[in-house]
């Protein structure tokens, strides 16, 4: 048979599995019937065969390109990903998550380098005689003067305004410190010294505002006591999700660096996971209850809480199980 | 599937079906522009929500306003591109403007976690960062991403992935514009399927010949007369010997009519049986 016979022959199939496919890649997917769909399979494997065999056919390169083109349009249309899986996150989040945090390296290395220096910083800068001019020189003195500002008023909800534009300012940051400490863990040395010097700044805010010469410091605490255990938690662990991903492609095990890279991406997409949720937690916490007129002790409540559900998330679901 | 580095910046993807079909993979040239028509956009989308917000919350108090905007300003920075990725099936408008498009590797759509991921691991790939102090702006504030790391990554692998590309399994590629079934390529002339009958009935076109003659022919009405001849006497020279026909045959008109014999069929319709003697295809006279 001639190509121009074959091609008149499968010309009204090819455009019919055209057809269909526009109709799937539009929105009128769902009024397709059972028996168009299955149609639409068919044809689809046929497209496939014909492609299969386009080099036994002899059919000129633009034809072929054509297939290409149309089997992998179709493909689009018949293989699709769900957007996001909701109920398999949640089984995961509370069963292997937790568990596989417990036990992971990198997790572990960051949590202590984090709060090491989150604490040395703090005890440094909390203090004048113990290393003048620490806080000074770790957050500069515009930081400072501006943080003194925002929390020269006291936090009790007869100025929502002020509230308000400090809560969305503290979300956008913190998080942000988050997601750059994730991202720049993959390049390893980029992703440590950031963490670090984050760790640093914040230990040093806190110490700097627990001096008993400085009167913004209760409004301050007044402020991060409900939301800090949460936010905190989750930068350490998405700067630990980072640093997994960074050393995978260091220590590949035996595989090539791309795949260990990939394989590492897999392991900390879960912990990545866990970080977000927190981060919303966060979220919801310093815009509702944080900027809010409630007596500190209920700030105080909610704190203890969420420290409490974090212990129960990583202690005890996270204890390894025996098999 | 052959395993061949090729010098063409394809790949191609193997089906369940057991098809390996190609896409065309998108470079860093291409991907740029693409980025900054996204950060204008972004810019512009900014904007437009912050005028909006100042005159919605704006009069409930200007601190709803800022709060609500670094919010905002927070969600366009970080998940601008995972938002769009994910409701538009891999693309973000930049990305439609241009005519490219986000896939798994082995050629699926991509999903949100993917779509979010590879877009905050862009910061990783901007490194290092360039300080303002460079843009004699006395702050040194590192924020000048310069992509060195990225570019250096896709550089060294065949899919042109970035560091985000390779941690989440995707790949960027060129969408095909151009989406018609072109079939079998028009000979006008009449001569071609004459001189057609001439070629020895048991000549057999081998496979690499019928390749060739089909993007020859495929490609001759971009070509000049001269350049048509140029090109095709190679491979005509030698065909018009082994067929004992005039050494002044046009060579652009045996290939023609081998092509007319290979693809379309072994008799032309509307082709005279009888040769005028004006018409003779043995003529250097060029098919038009």
């Amino acid at each position: 048979m001639k190509v121009s016979e074959l091609l008149e022959q499968r010309r009204e199939n090819w455009q019919e599995l055209e057809r269909l496919c526009l109709i799937m890649e539009s929105r009128r997917r769902k009024s397709l019937g059972a028996a168009t769909l299955s149609r639409f399979a068919a044809l689809y494997r046929a497209a496939c065969a014909d492609l299969a065999l386009a080099d036994a056919y002899q059919l000129p390169t633009n034809n072929v390109q054509y297939l290409h083109l149309l089997v992998g349009r179709a493909h689009n249309q018949l293989y699709r990903s769900r957007k996001f899986a909701f109920g398999k996150w949640i089984e995961s989040l509370l069963v292997d998550v937790p568990q596989q945090i417990f036990q992971d390296r990198c997790v572990q290395a960051v949590f202590c380098l984090f709060w090491g220096v989150f604490t040395l910083s703090a005890v440094f800068a909390s203090s004048e005689e113990l290393w003048p001019g620490f806080a000074e020189s770790i957050m500069g003195e515009d930081a400072i003067s501006q943080m003194e500002e925002s929390f020269s008023e006291p936090i009790d909800g007869r100025n929502p305004n002020q509230d308000f534009a400090m809560a969305g300012f503290y979300i956008q940051h913190n998080t942000g410190i988050g997601l750059r400490c994730f991202a720049l863990g993959i390049a390893v040395v980029p992703g440590i010294w950031t963490t670090l010097f984050n760790a640093a700044s914040l230990g040093a805010a806190f110490g700097f505002m627990a001096r008993p010469d400085v009167p913004q410091g209760v409004n301050f605490f007044n402020f991060v006591t409900a939301h800090g255990p949460f936010e905190l938690t989750a930068i350490v662990l998405s700067a630990g999700a980072g640093l997994r991903i960074g050393f995978s492609w260091i220590h590949t095990q035996g595989w090539t660096r791309s795949a260990a890279l990939r394989i590492g991406a897999q392991n900390a997409m879960p912990i990545m996971g866990a970080a977000m949720v927190m981060f919303f937690l966060a979220a919801l916490i310093e815009g509702f209850v944080s900027p809010s007129g409630f007596p500190l002790w209920s700030k105080q409540v909610v704190g203890i809480v969420s420290s409490g559900m974090l212990m129960f998330h990583f202690l005890v679901l996270g204890y390894p199980r025996r098999a | 599937m052959p395993d061949i580095p090729q010098l063409d910046s394809t790949i191609s993807v193997v089906t369940p079906e057991n098809i390996s079909f190609d896409y065309r993979v998108a470079g860093p040239f291409q991907r740029l522009p693409a980025y900054l028509l996204d950060l204008m956009l972004a810019a512009v989308l900014f904007l437009f929500i912050q005028i909006g917000l100042s005159l919605t919350l704006g009069w409930l108090g200007s601190g709803l306003a800022t709060g609500a905007s670094l919010i905002i300003w927070f969600a366009i920075f970080w998940f601008y591109g995972g938002i769009f990725e994910t409701w538009m099936n891999g693309q973000t408008p930049g990305k439609r403007l241009m005519g490219l498009r986000v896939l798994t590797v082995d050629g699926t759509p991509i999903n949100g976690m993917q779509a979010v991921m590879r877009n905050v691991l862009r910061l990783a790939d901007s490194m290092p960062l360039l300080s303002l102090e460079v843009l004699q702006i006395p702050v040194p504030v590192y924020v000048i991403p310069t992509f060195v790391l990225g570019v250096a990554v896709m550089a060294v692998n065949r899919r042109y992935q970035r560091l985000g590309d390779i941690v989440c399994g995707t790949l960027v590629v060129v969408e095909e514009p151009s989406w018609r079934l072109s079939g079998v390529a028009k000979i006008d002339d009449s001569r071609a399927a004459q001189l057609a009958e001439f070629i020895p009935p048991n000549f057999r076109v081998s496979r690499t010949l019928a390749r060739a003659l089909a993007s020859y022919v495929d490609r001759r009405r971009f070509l000049s007369r001269e350049r048509r001849s140029e090109i095709a006497s190679p491979l005509a020279d030698p065909l018009l010997q082994q067929f004992q026909l005039p050494p002044d045959t046009s060579p652009d008109l045996l290939l023609c009519s081998l092509y007319l014999k290979t693809f379309v069929s072994n008799r032309v319709e509307g082709a005279p049986r009888k040769r005028a003697a004006n018409d003779s295809p043995f003529t250097n006279a060029e098919s038009v």
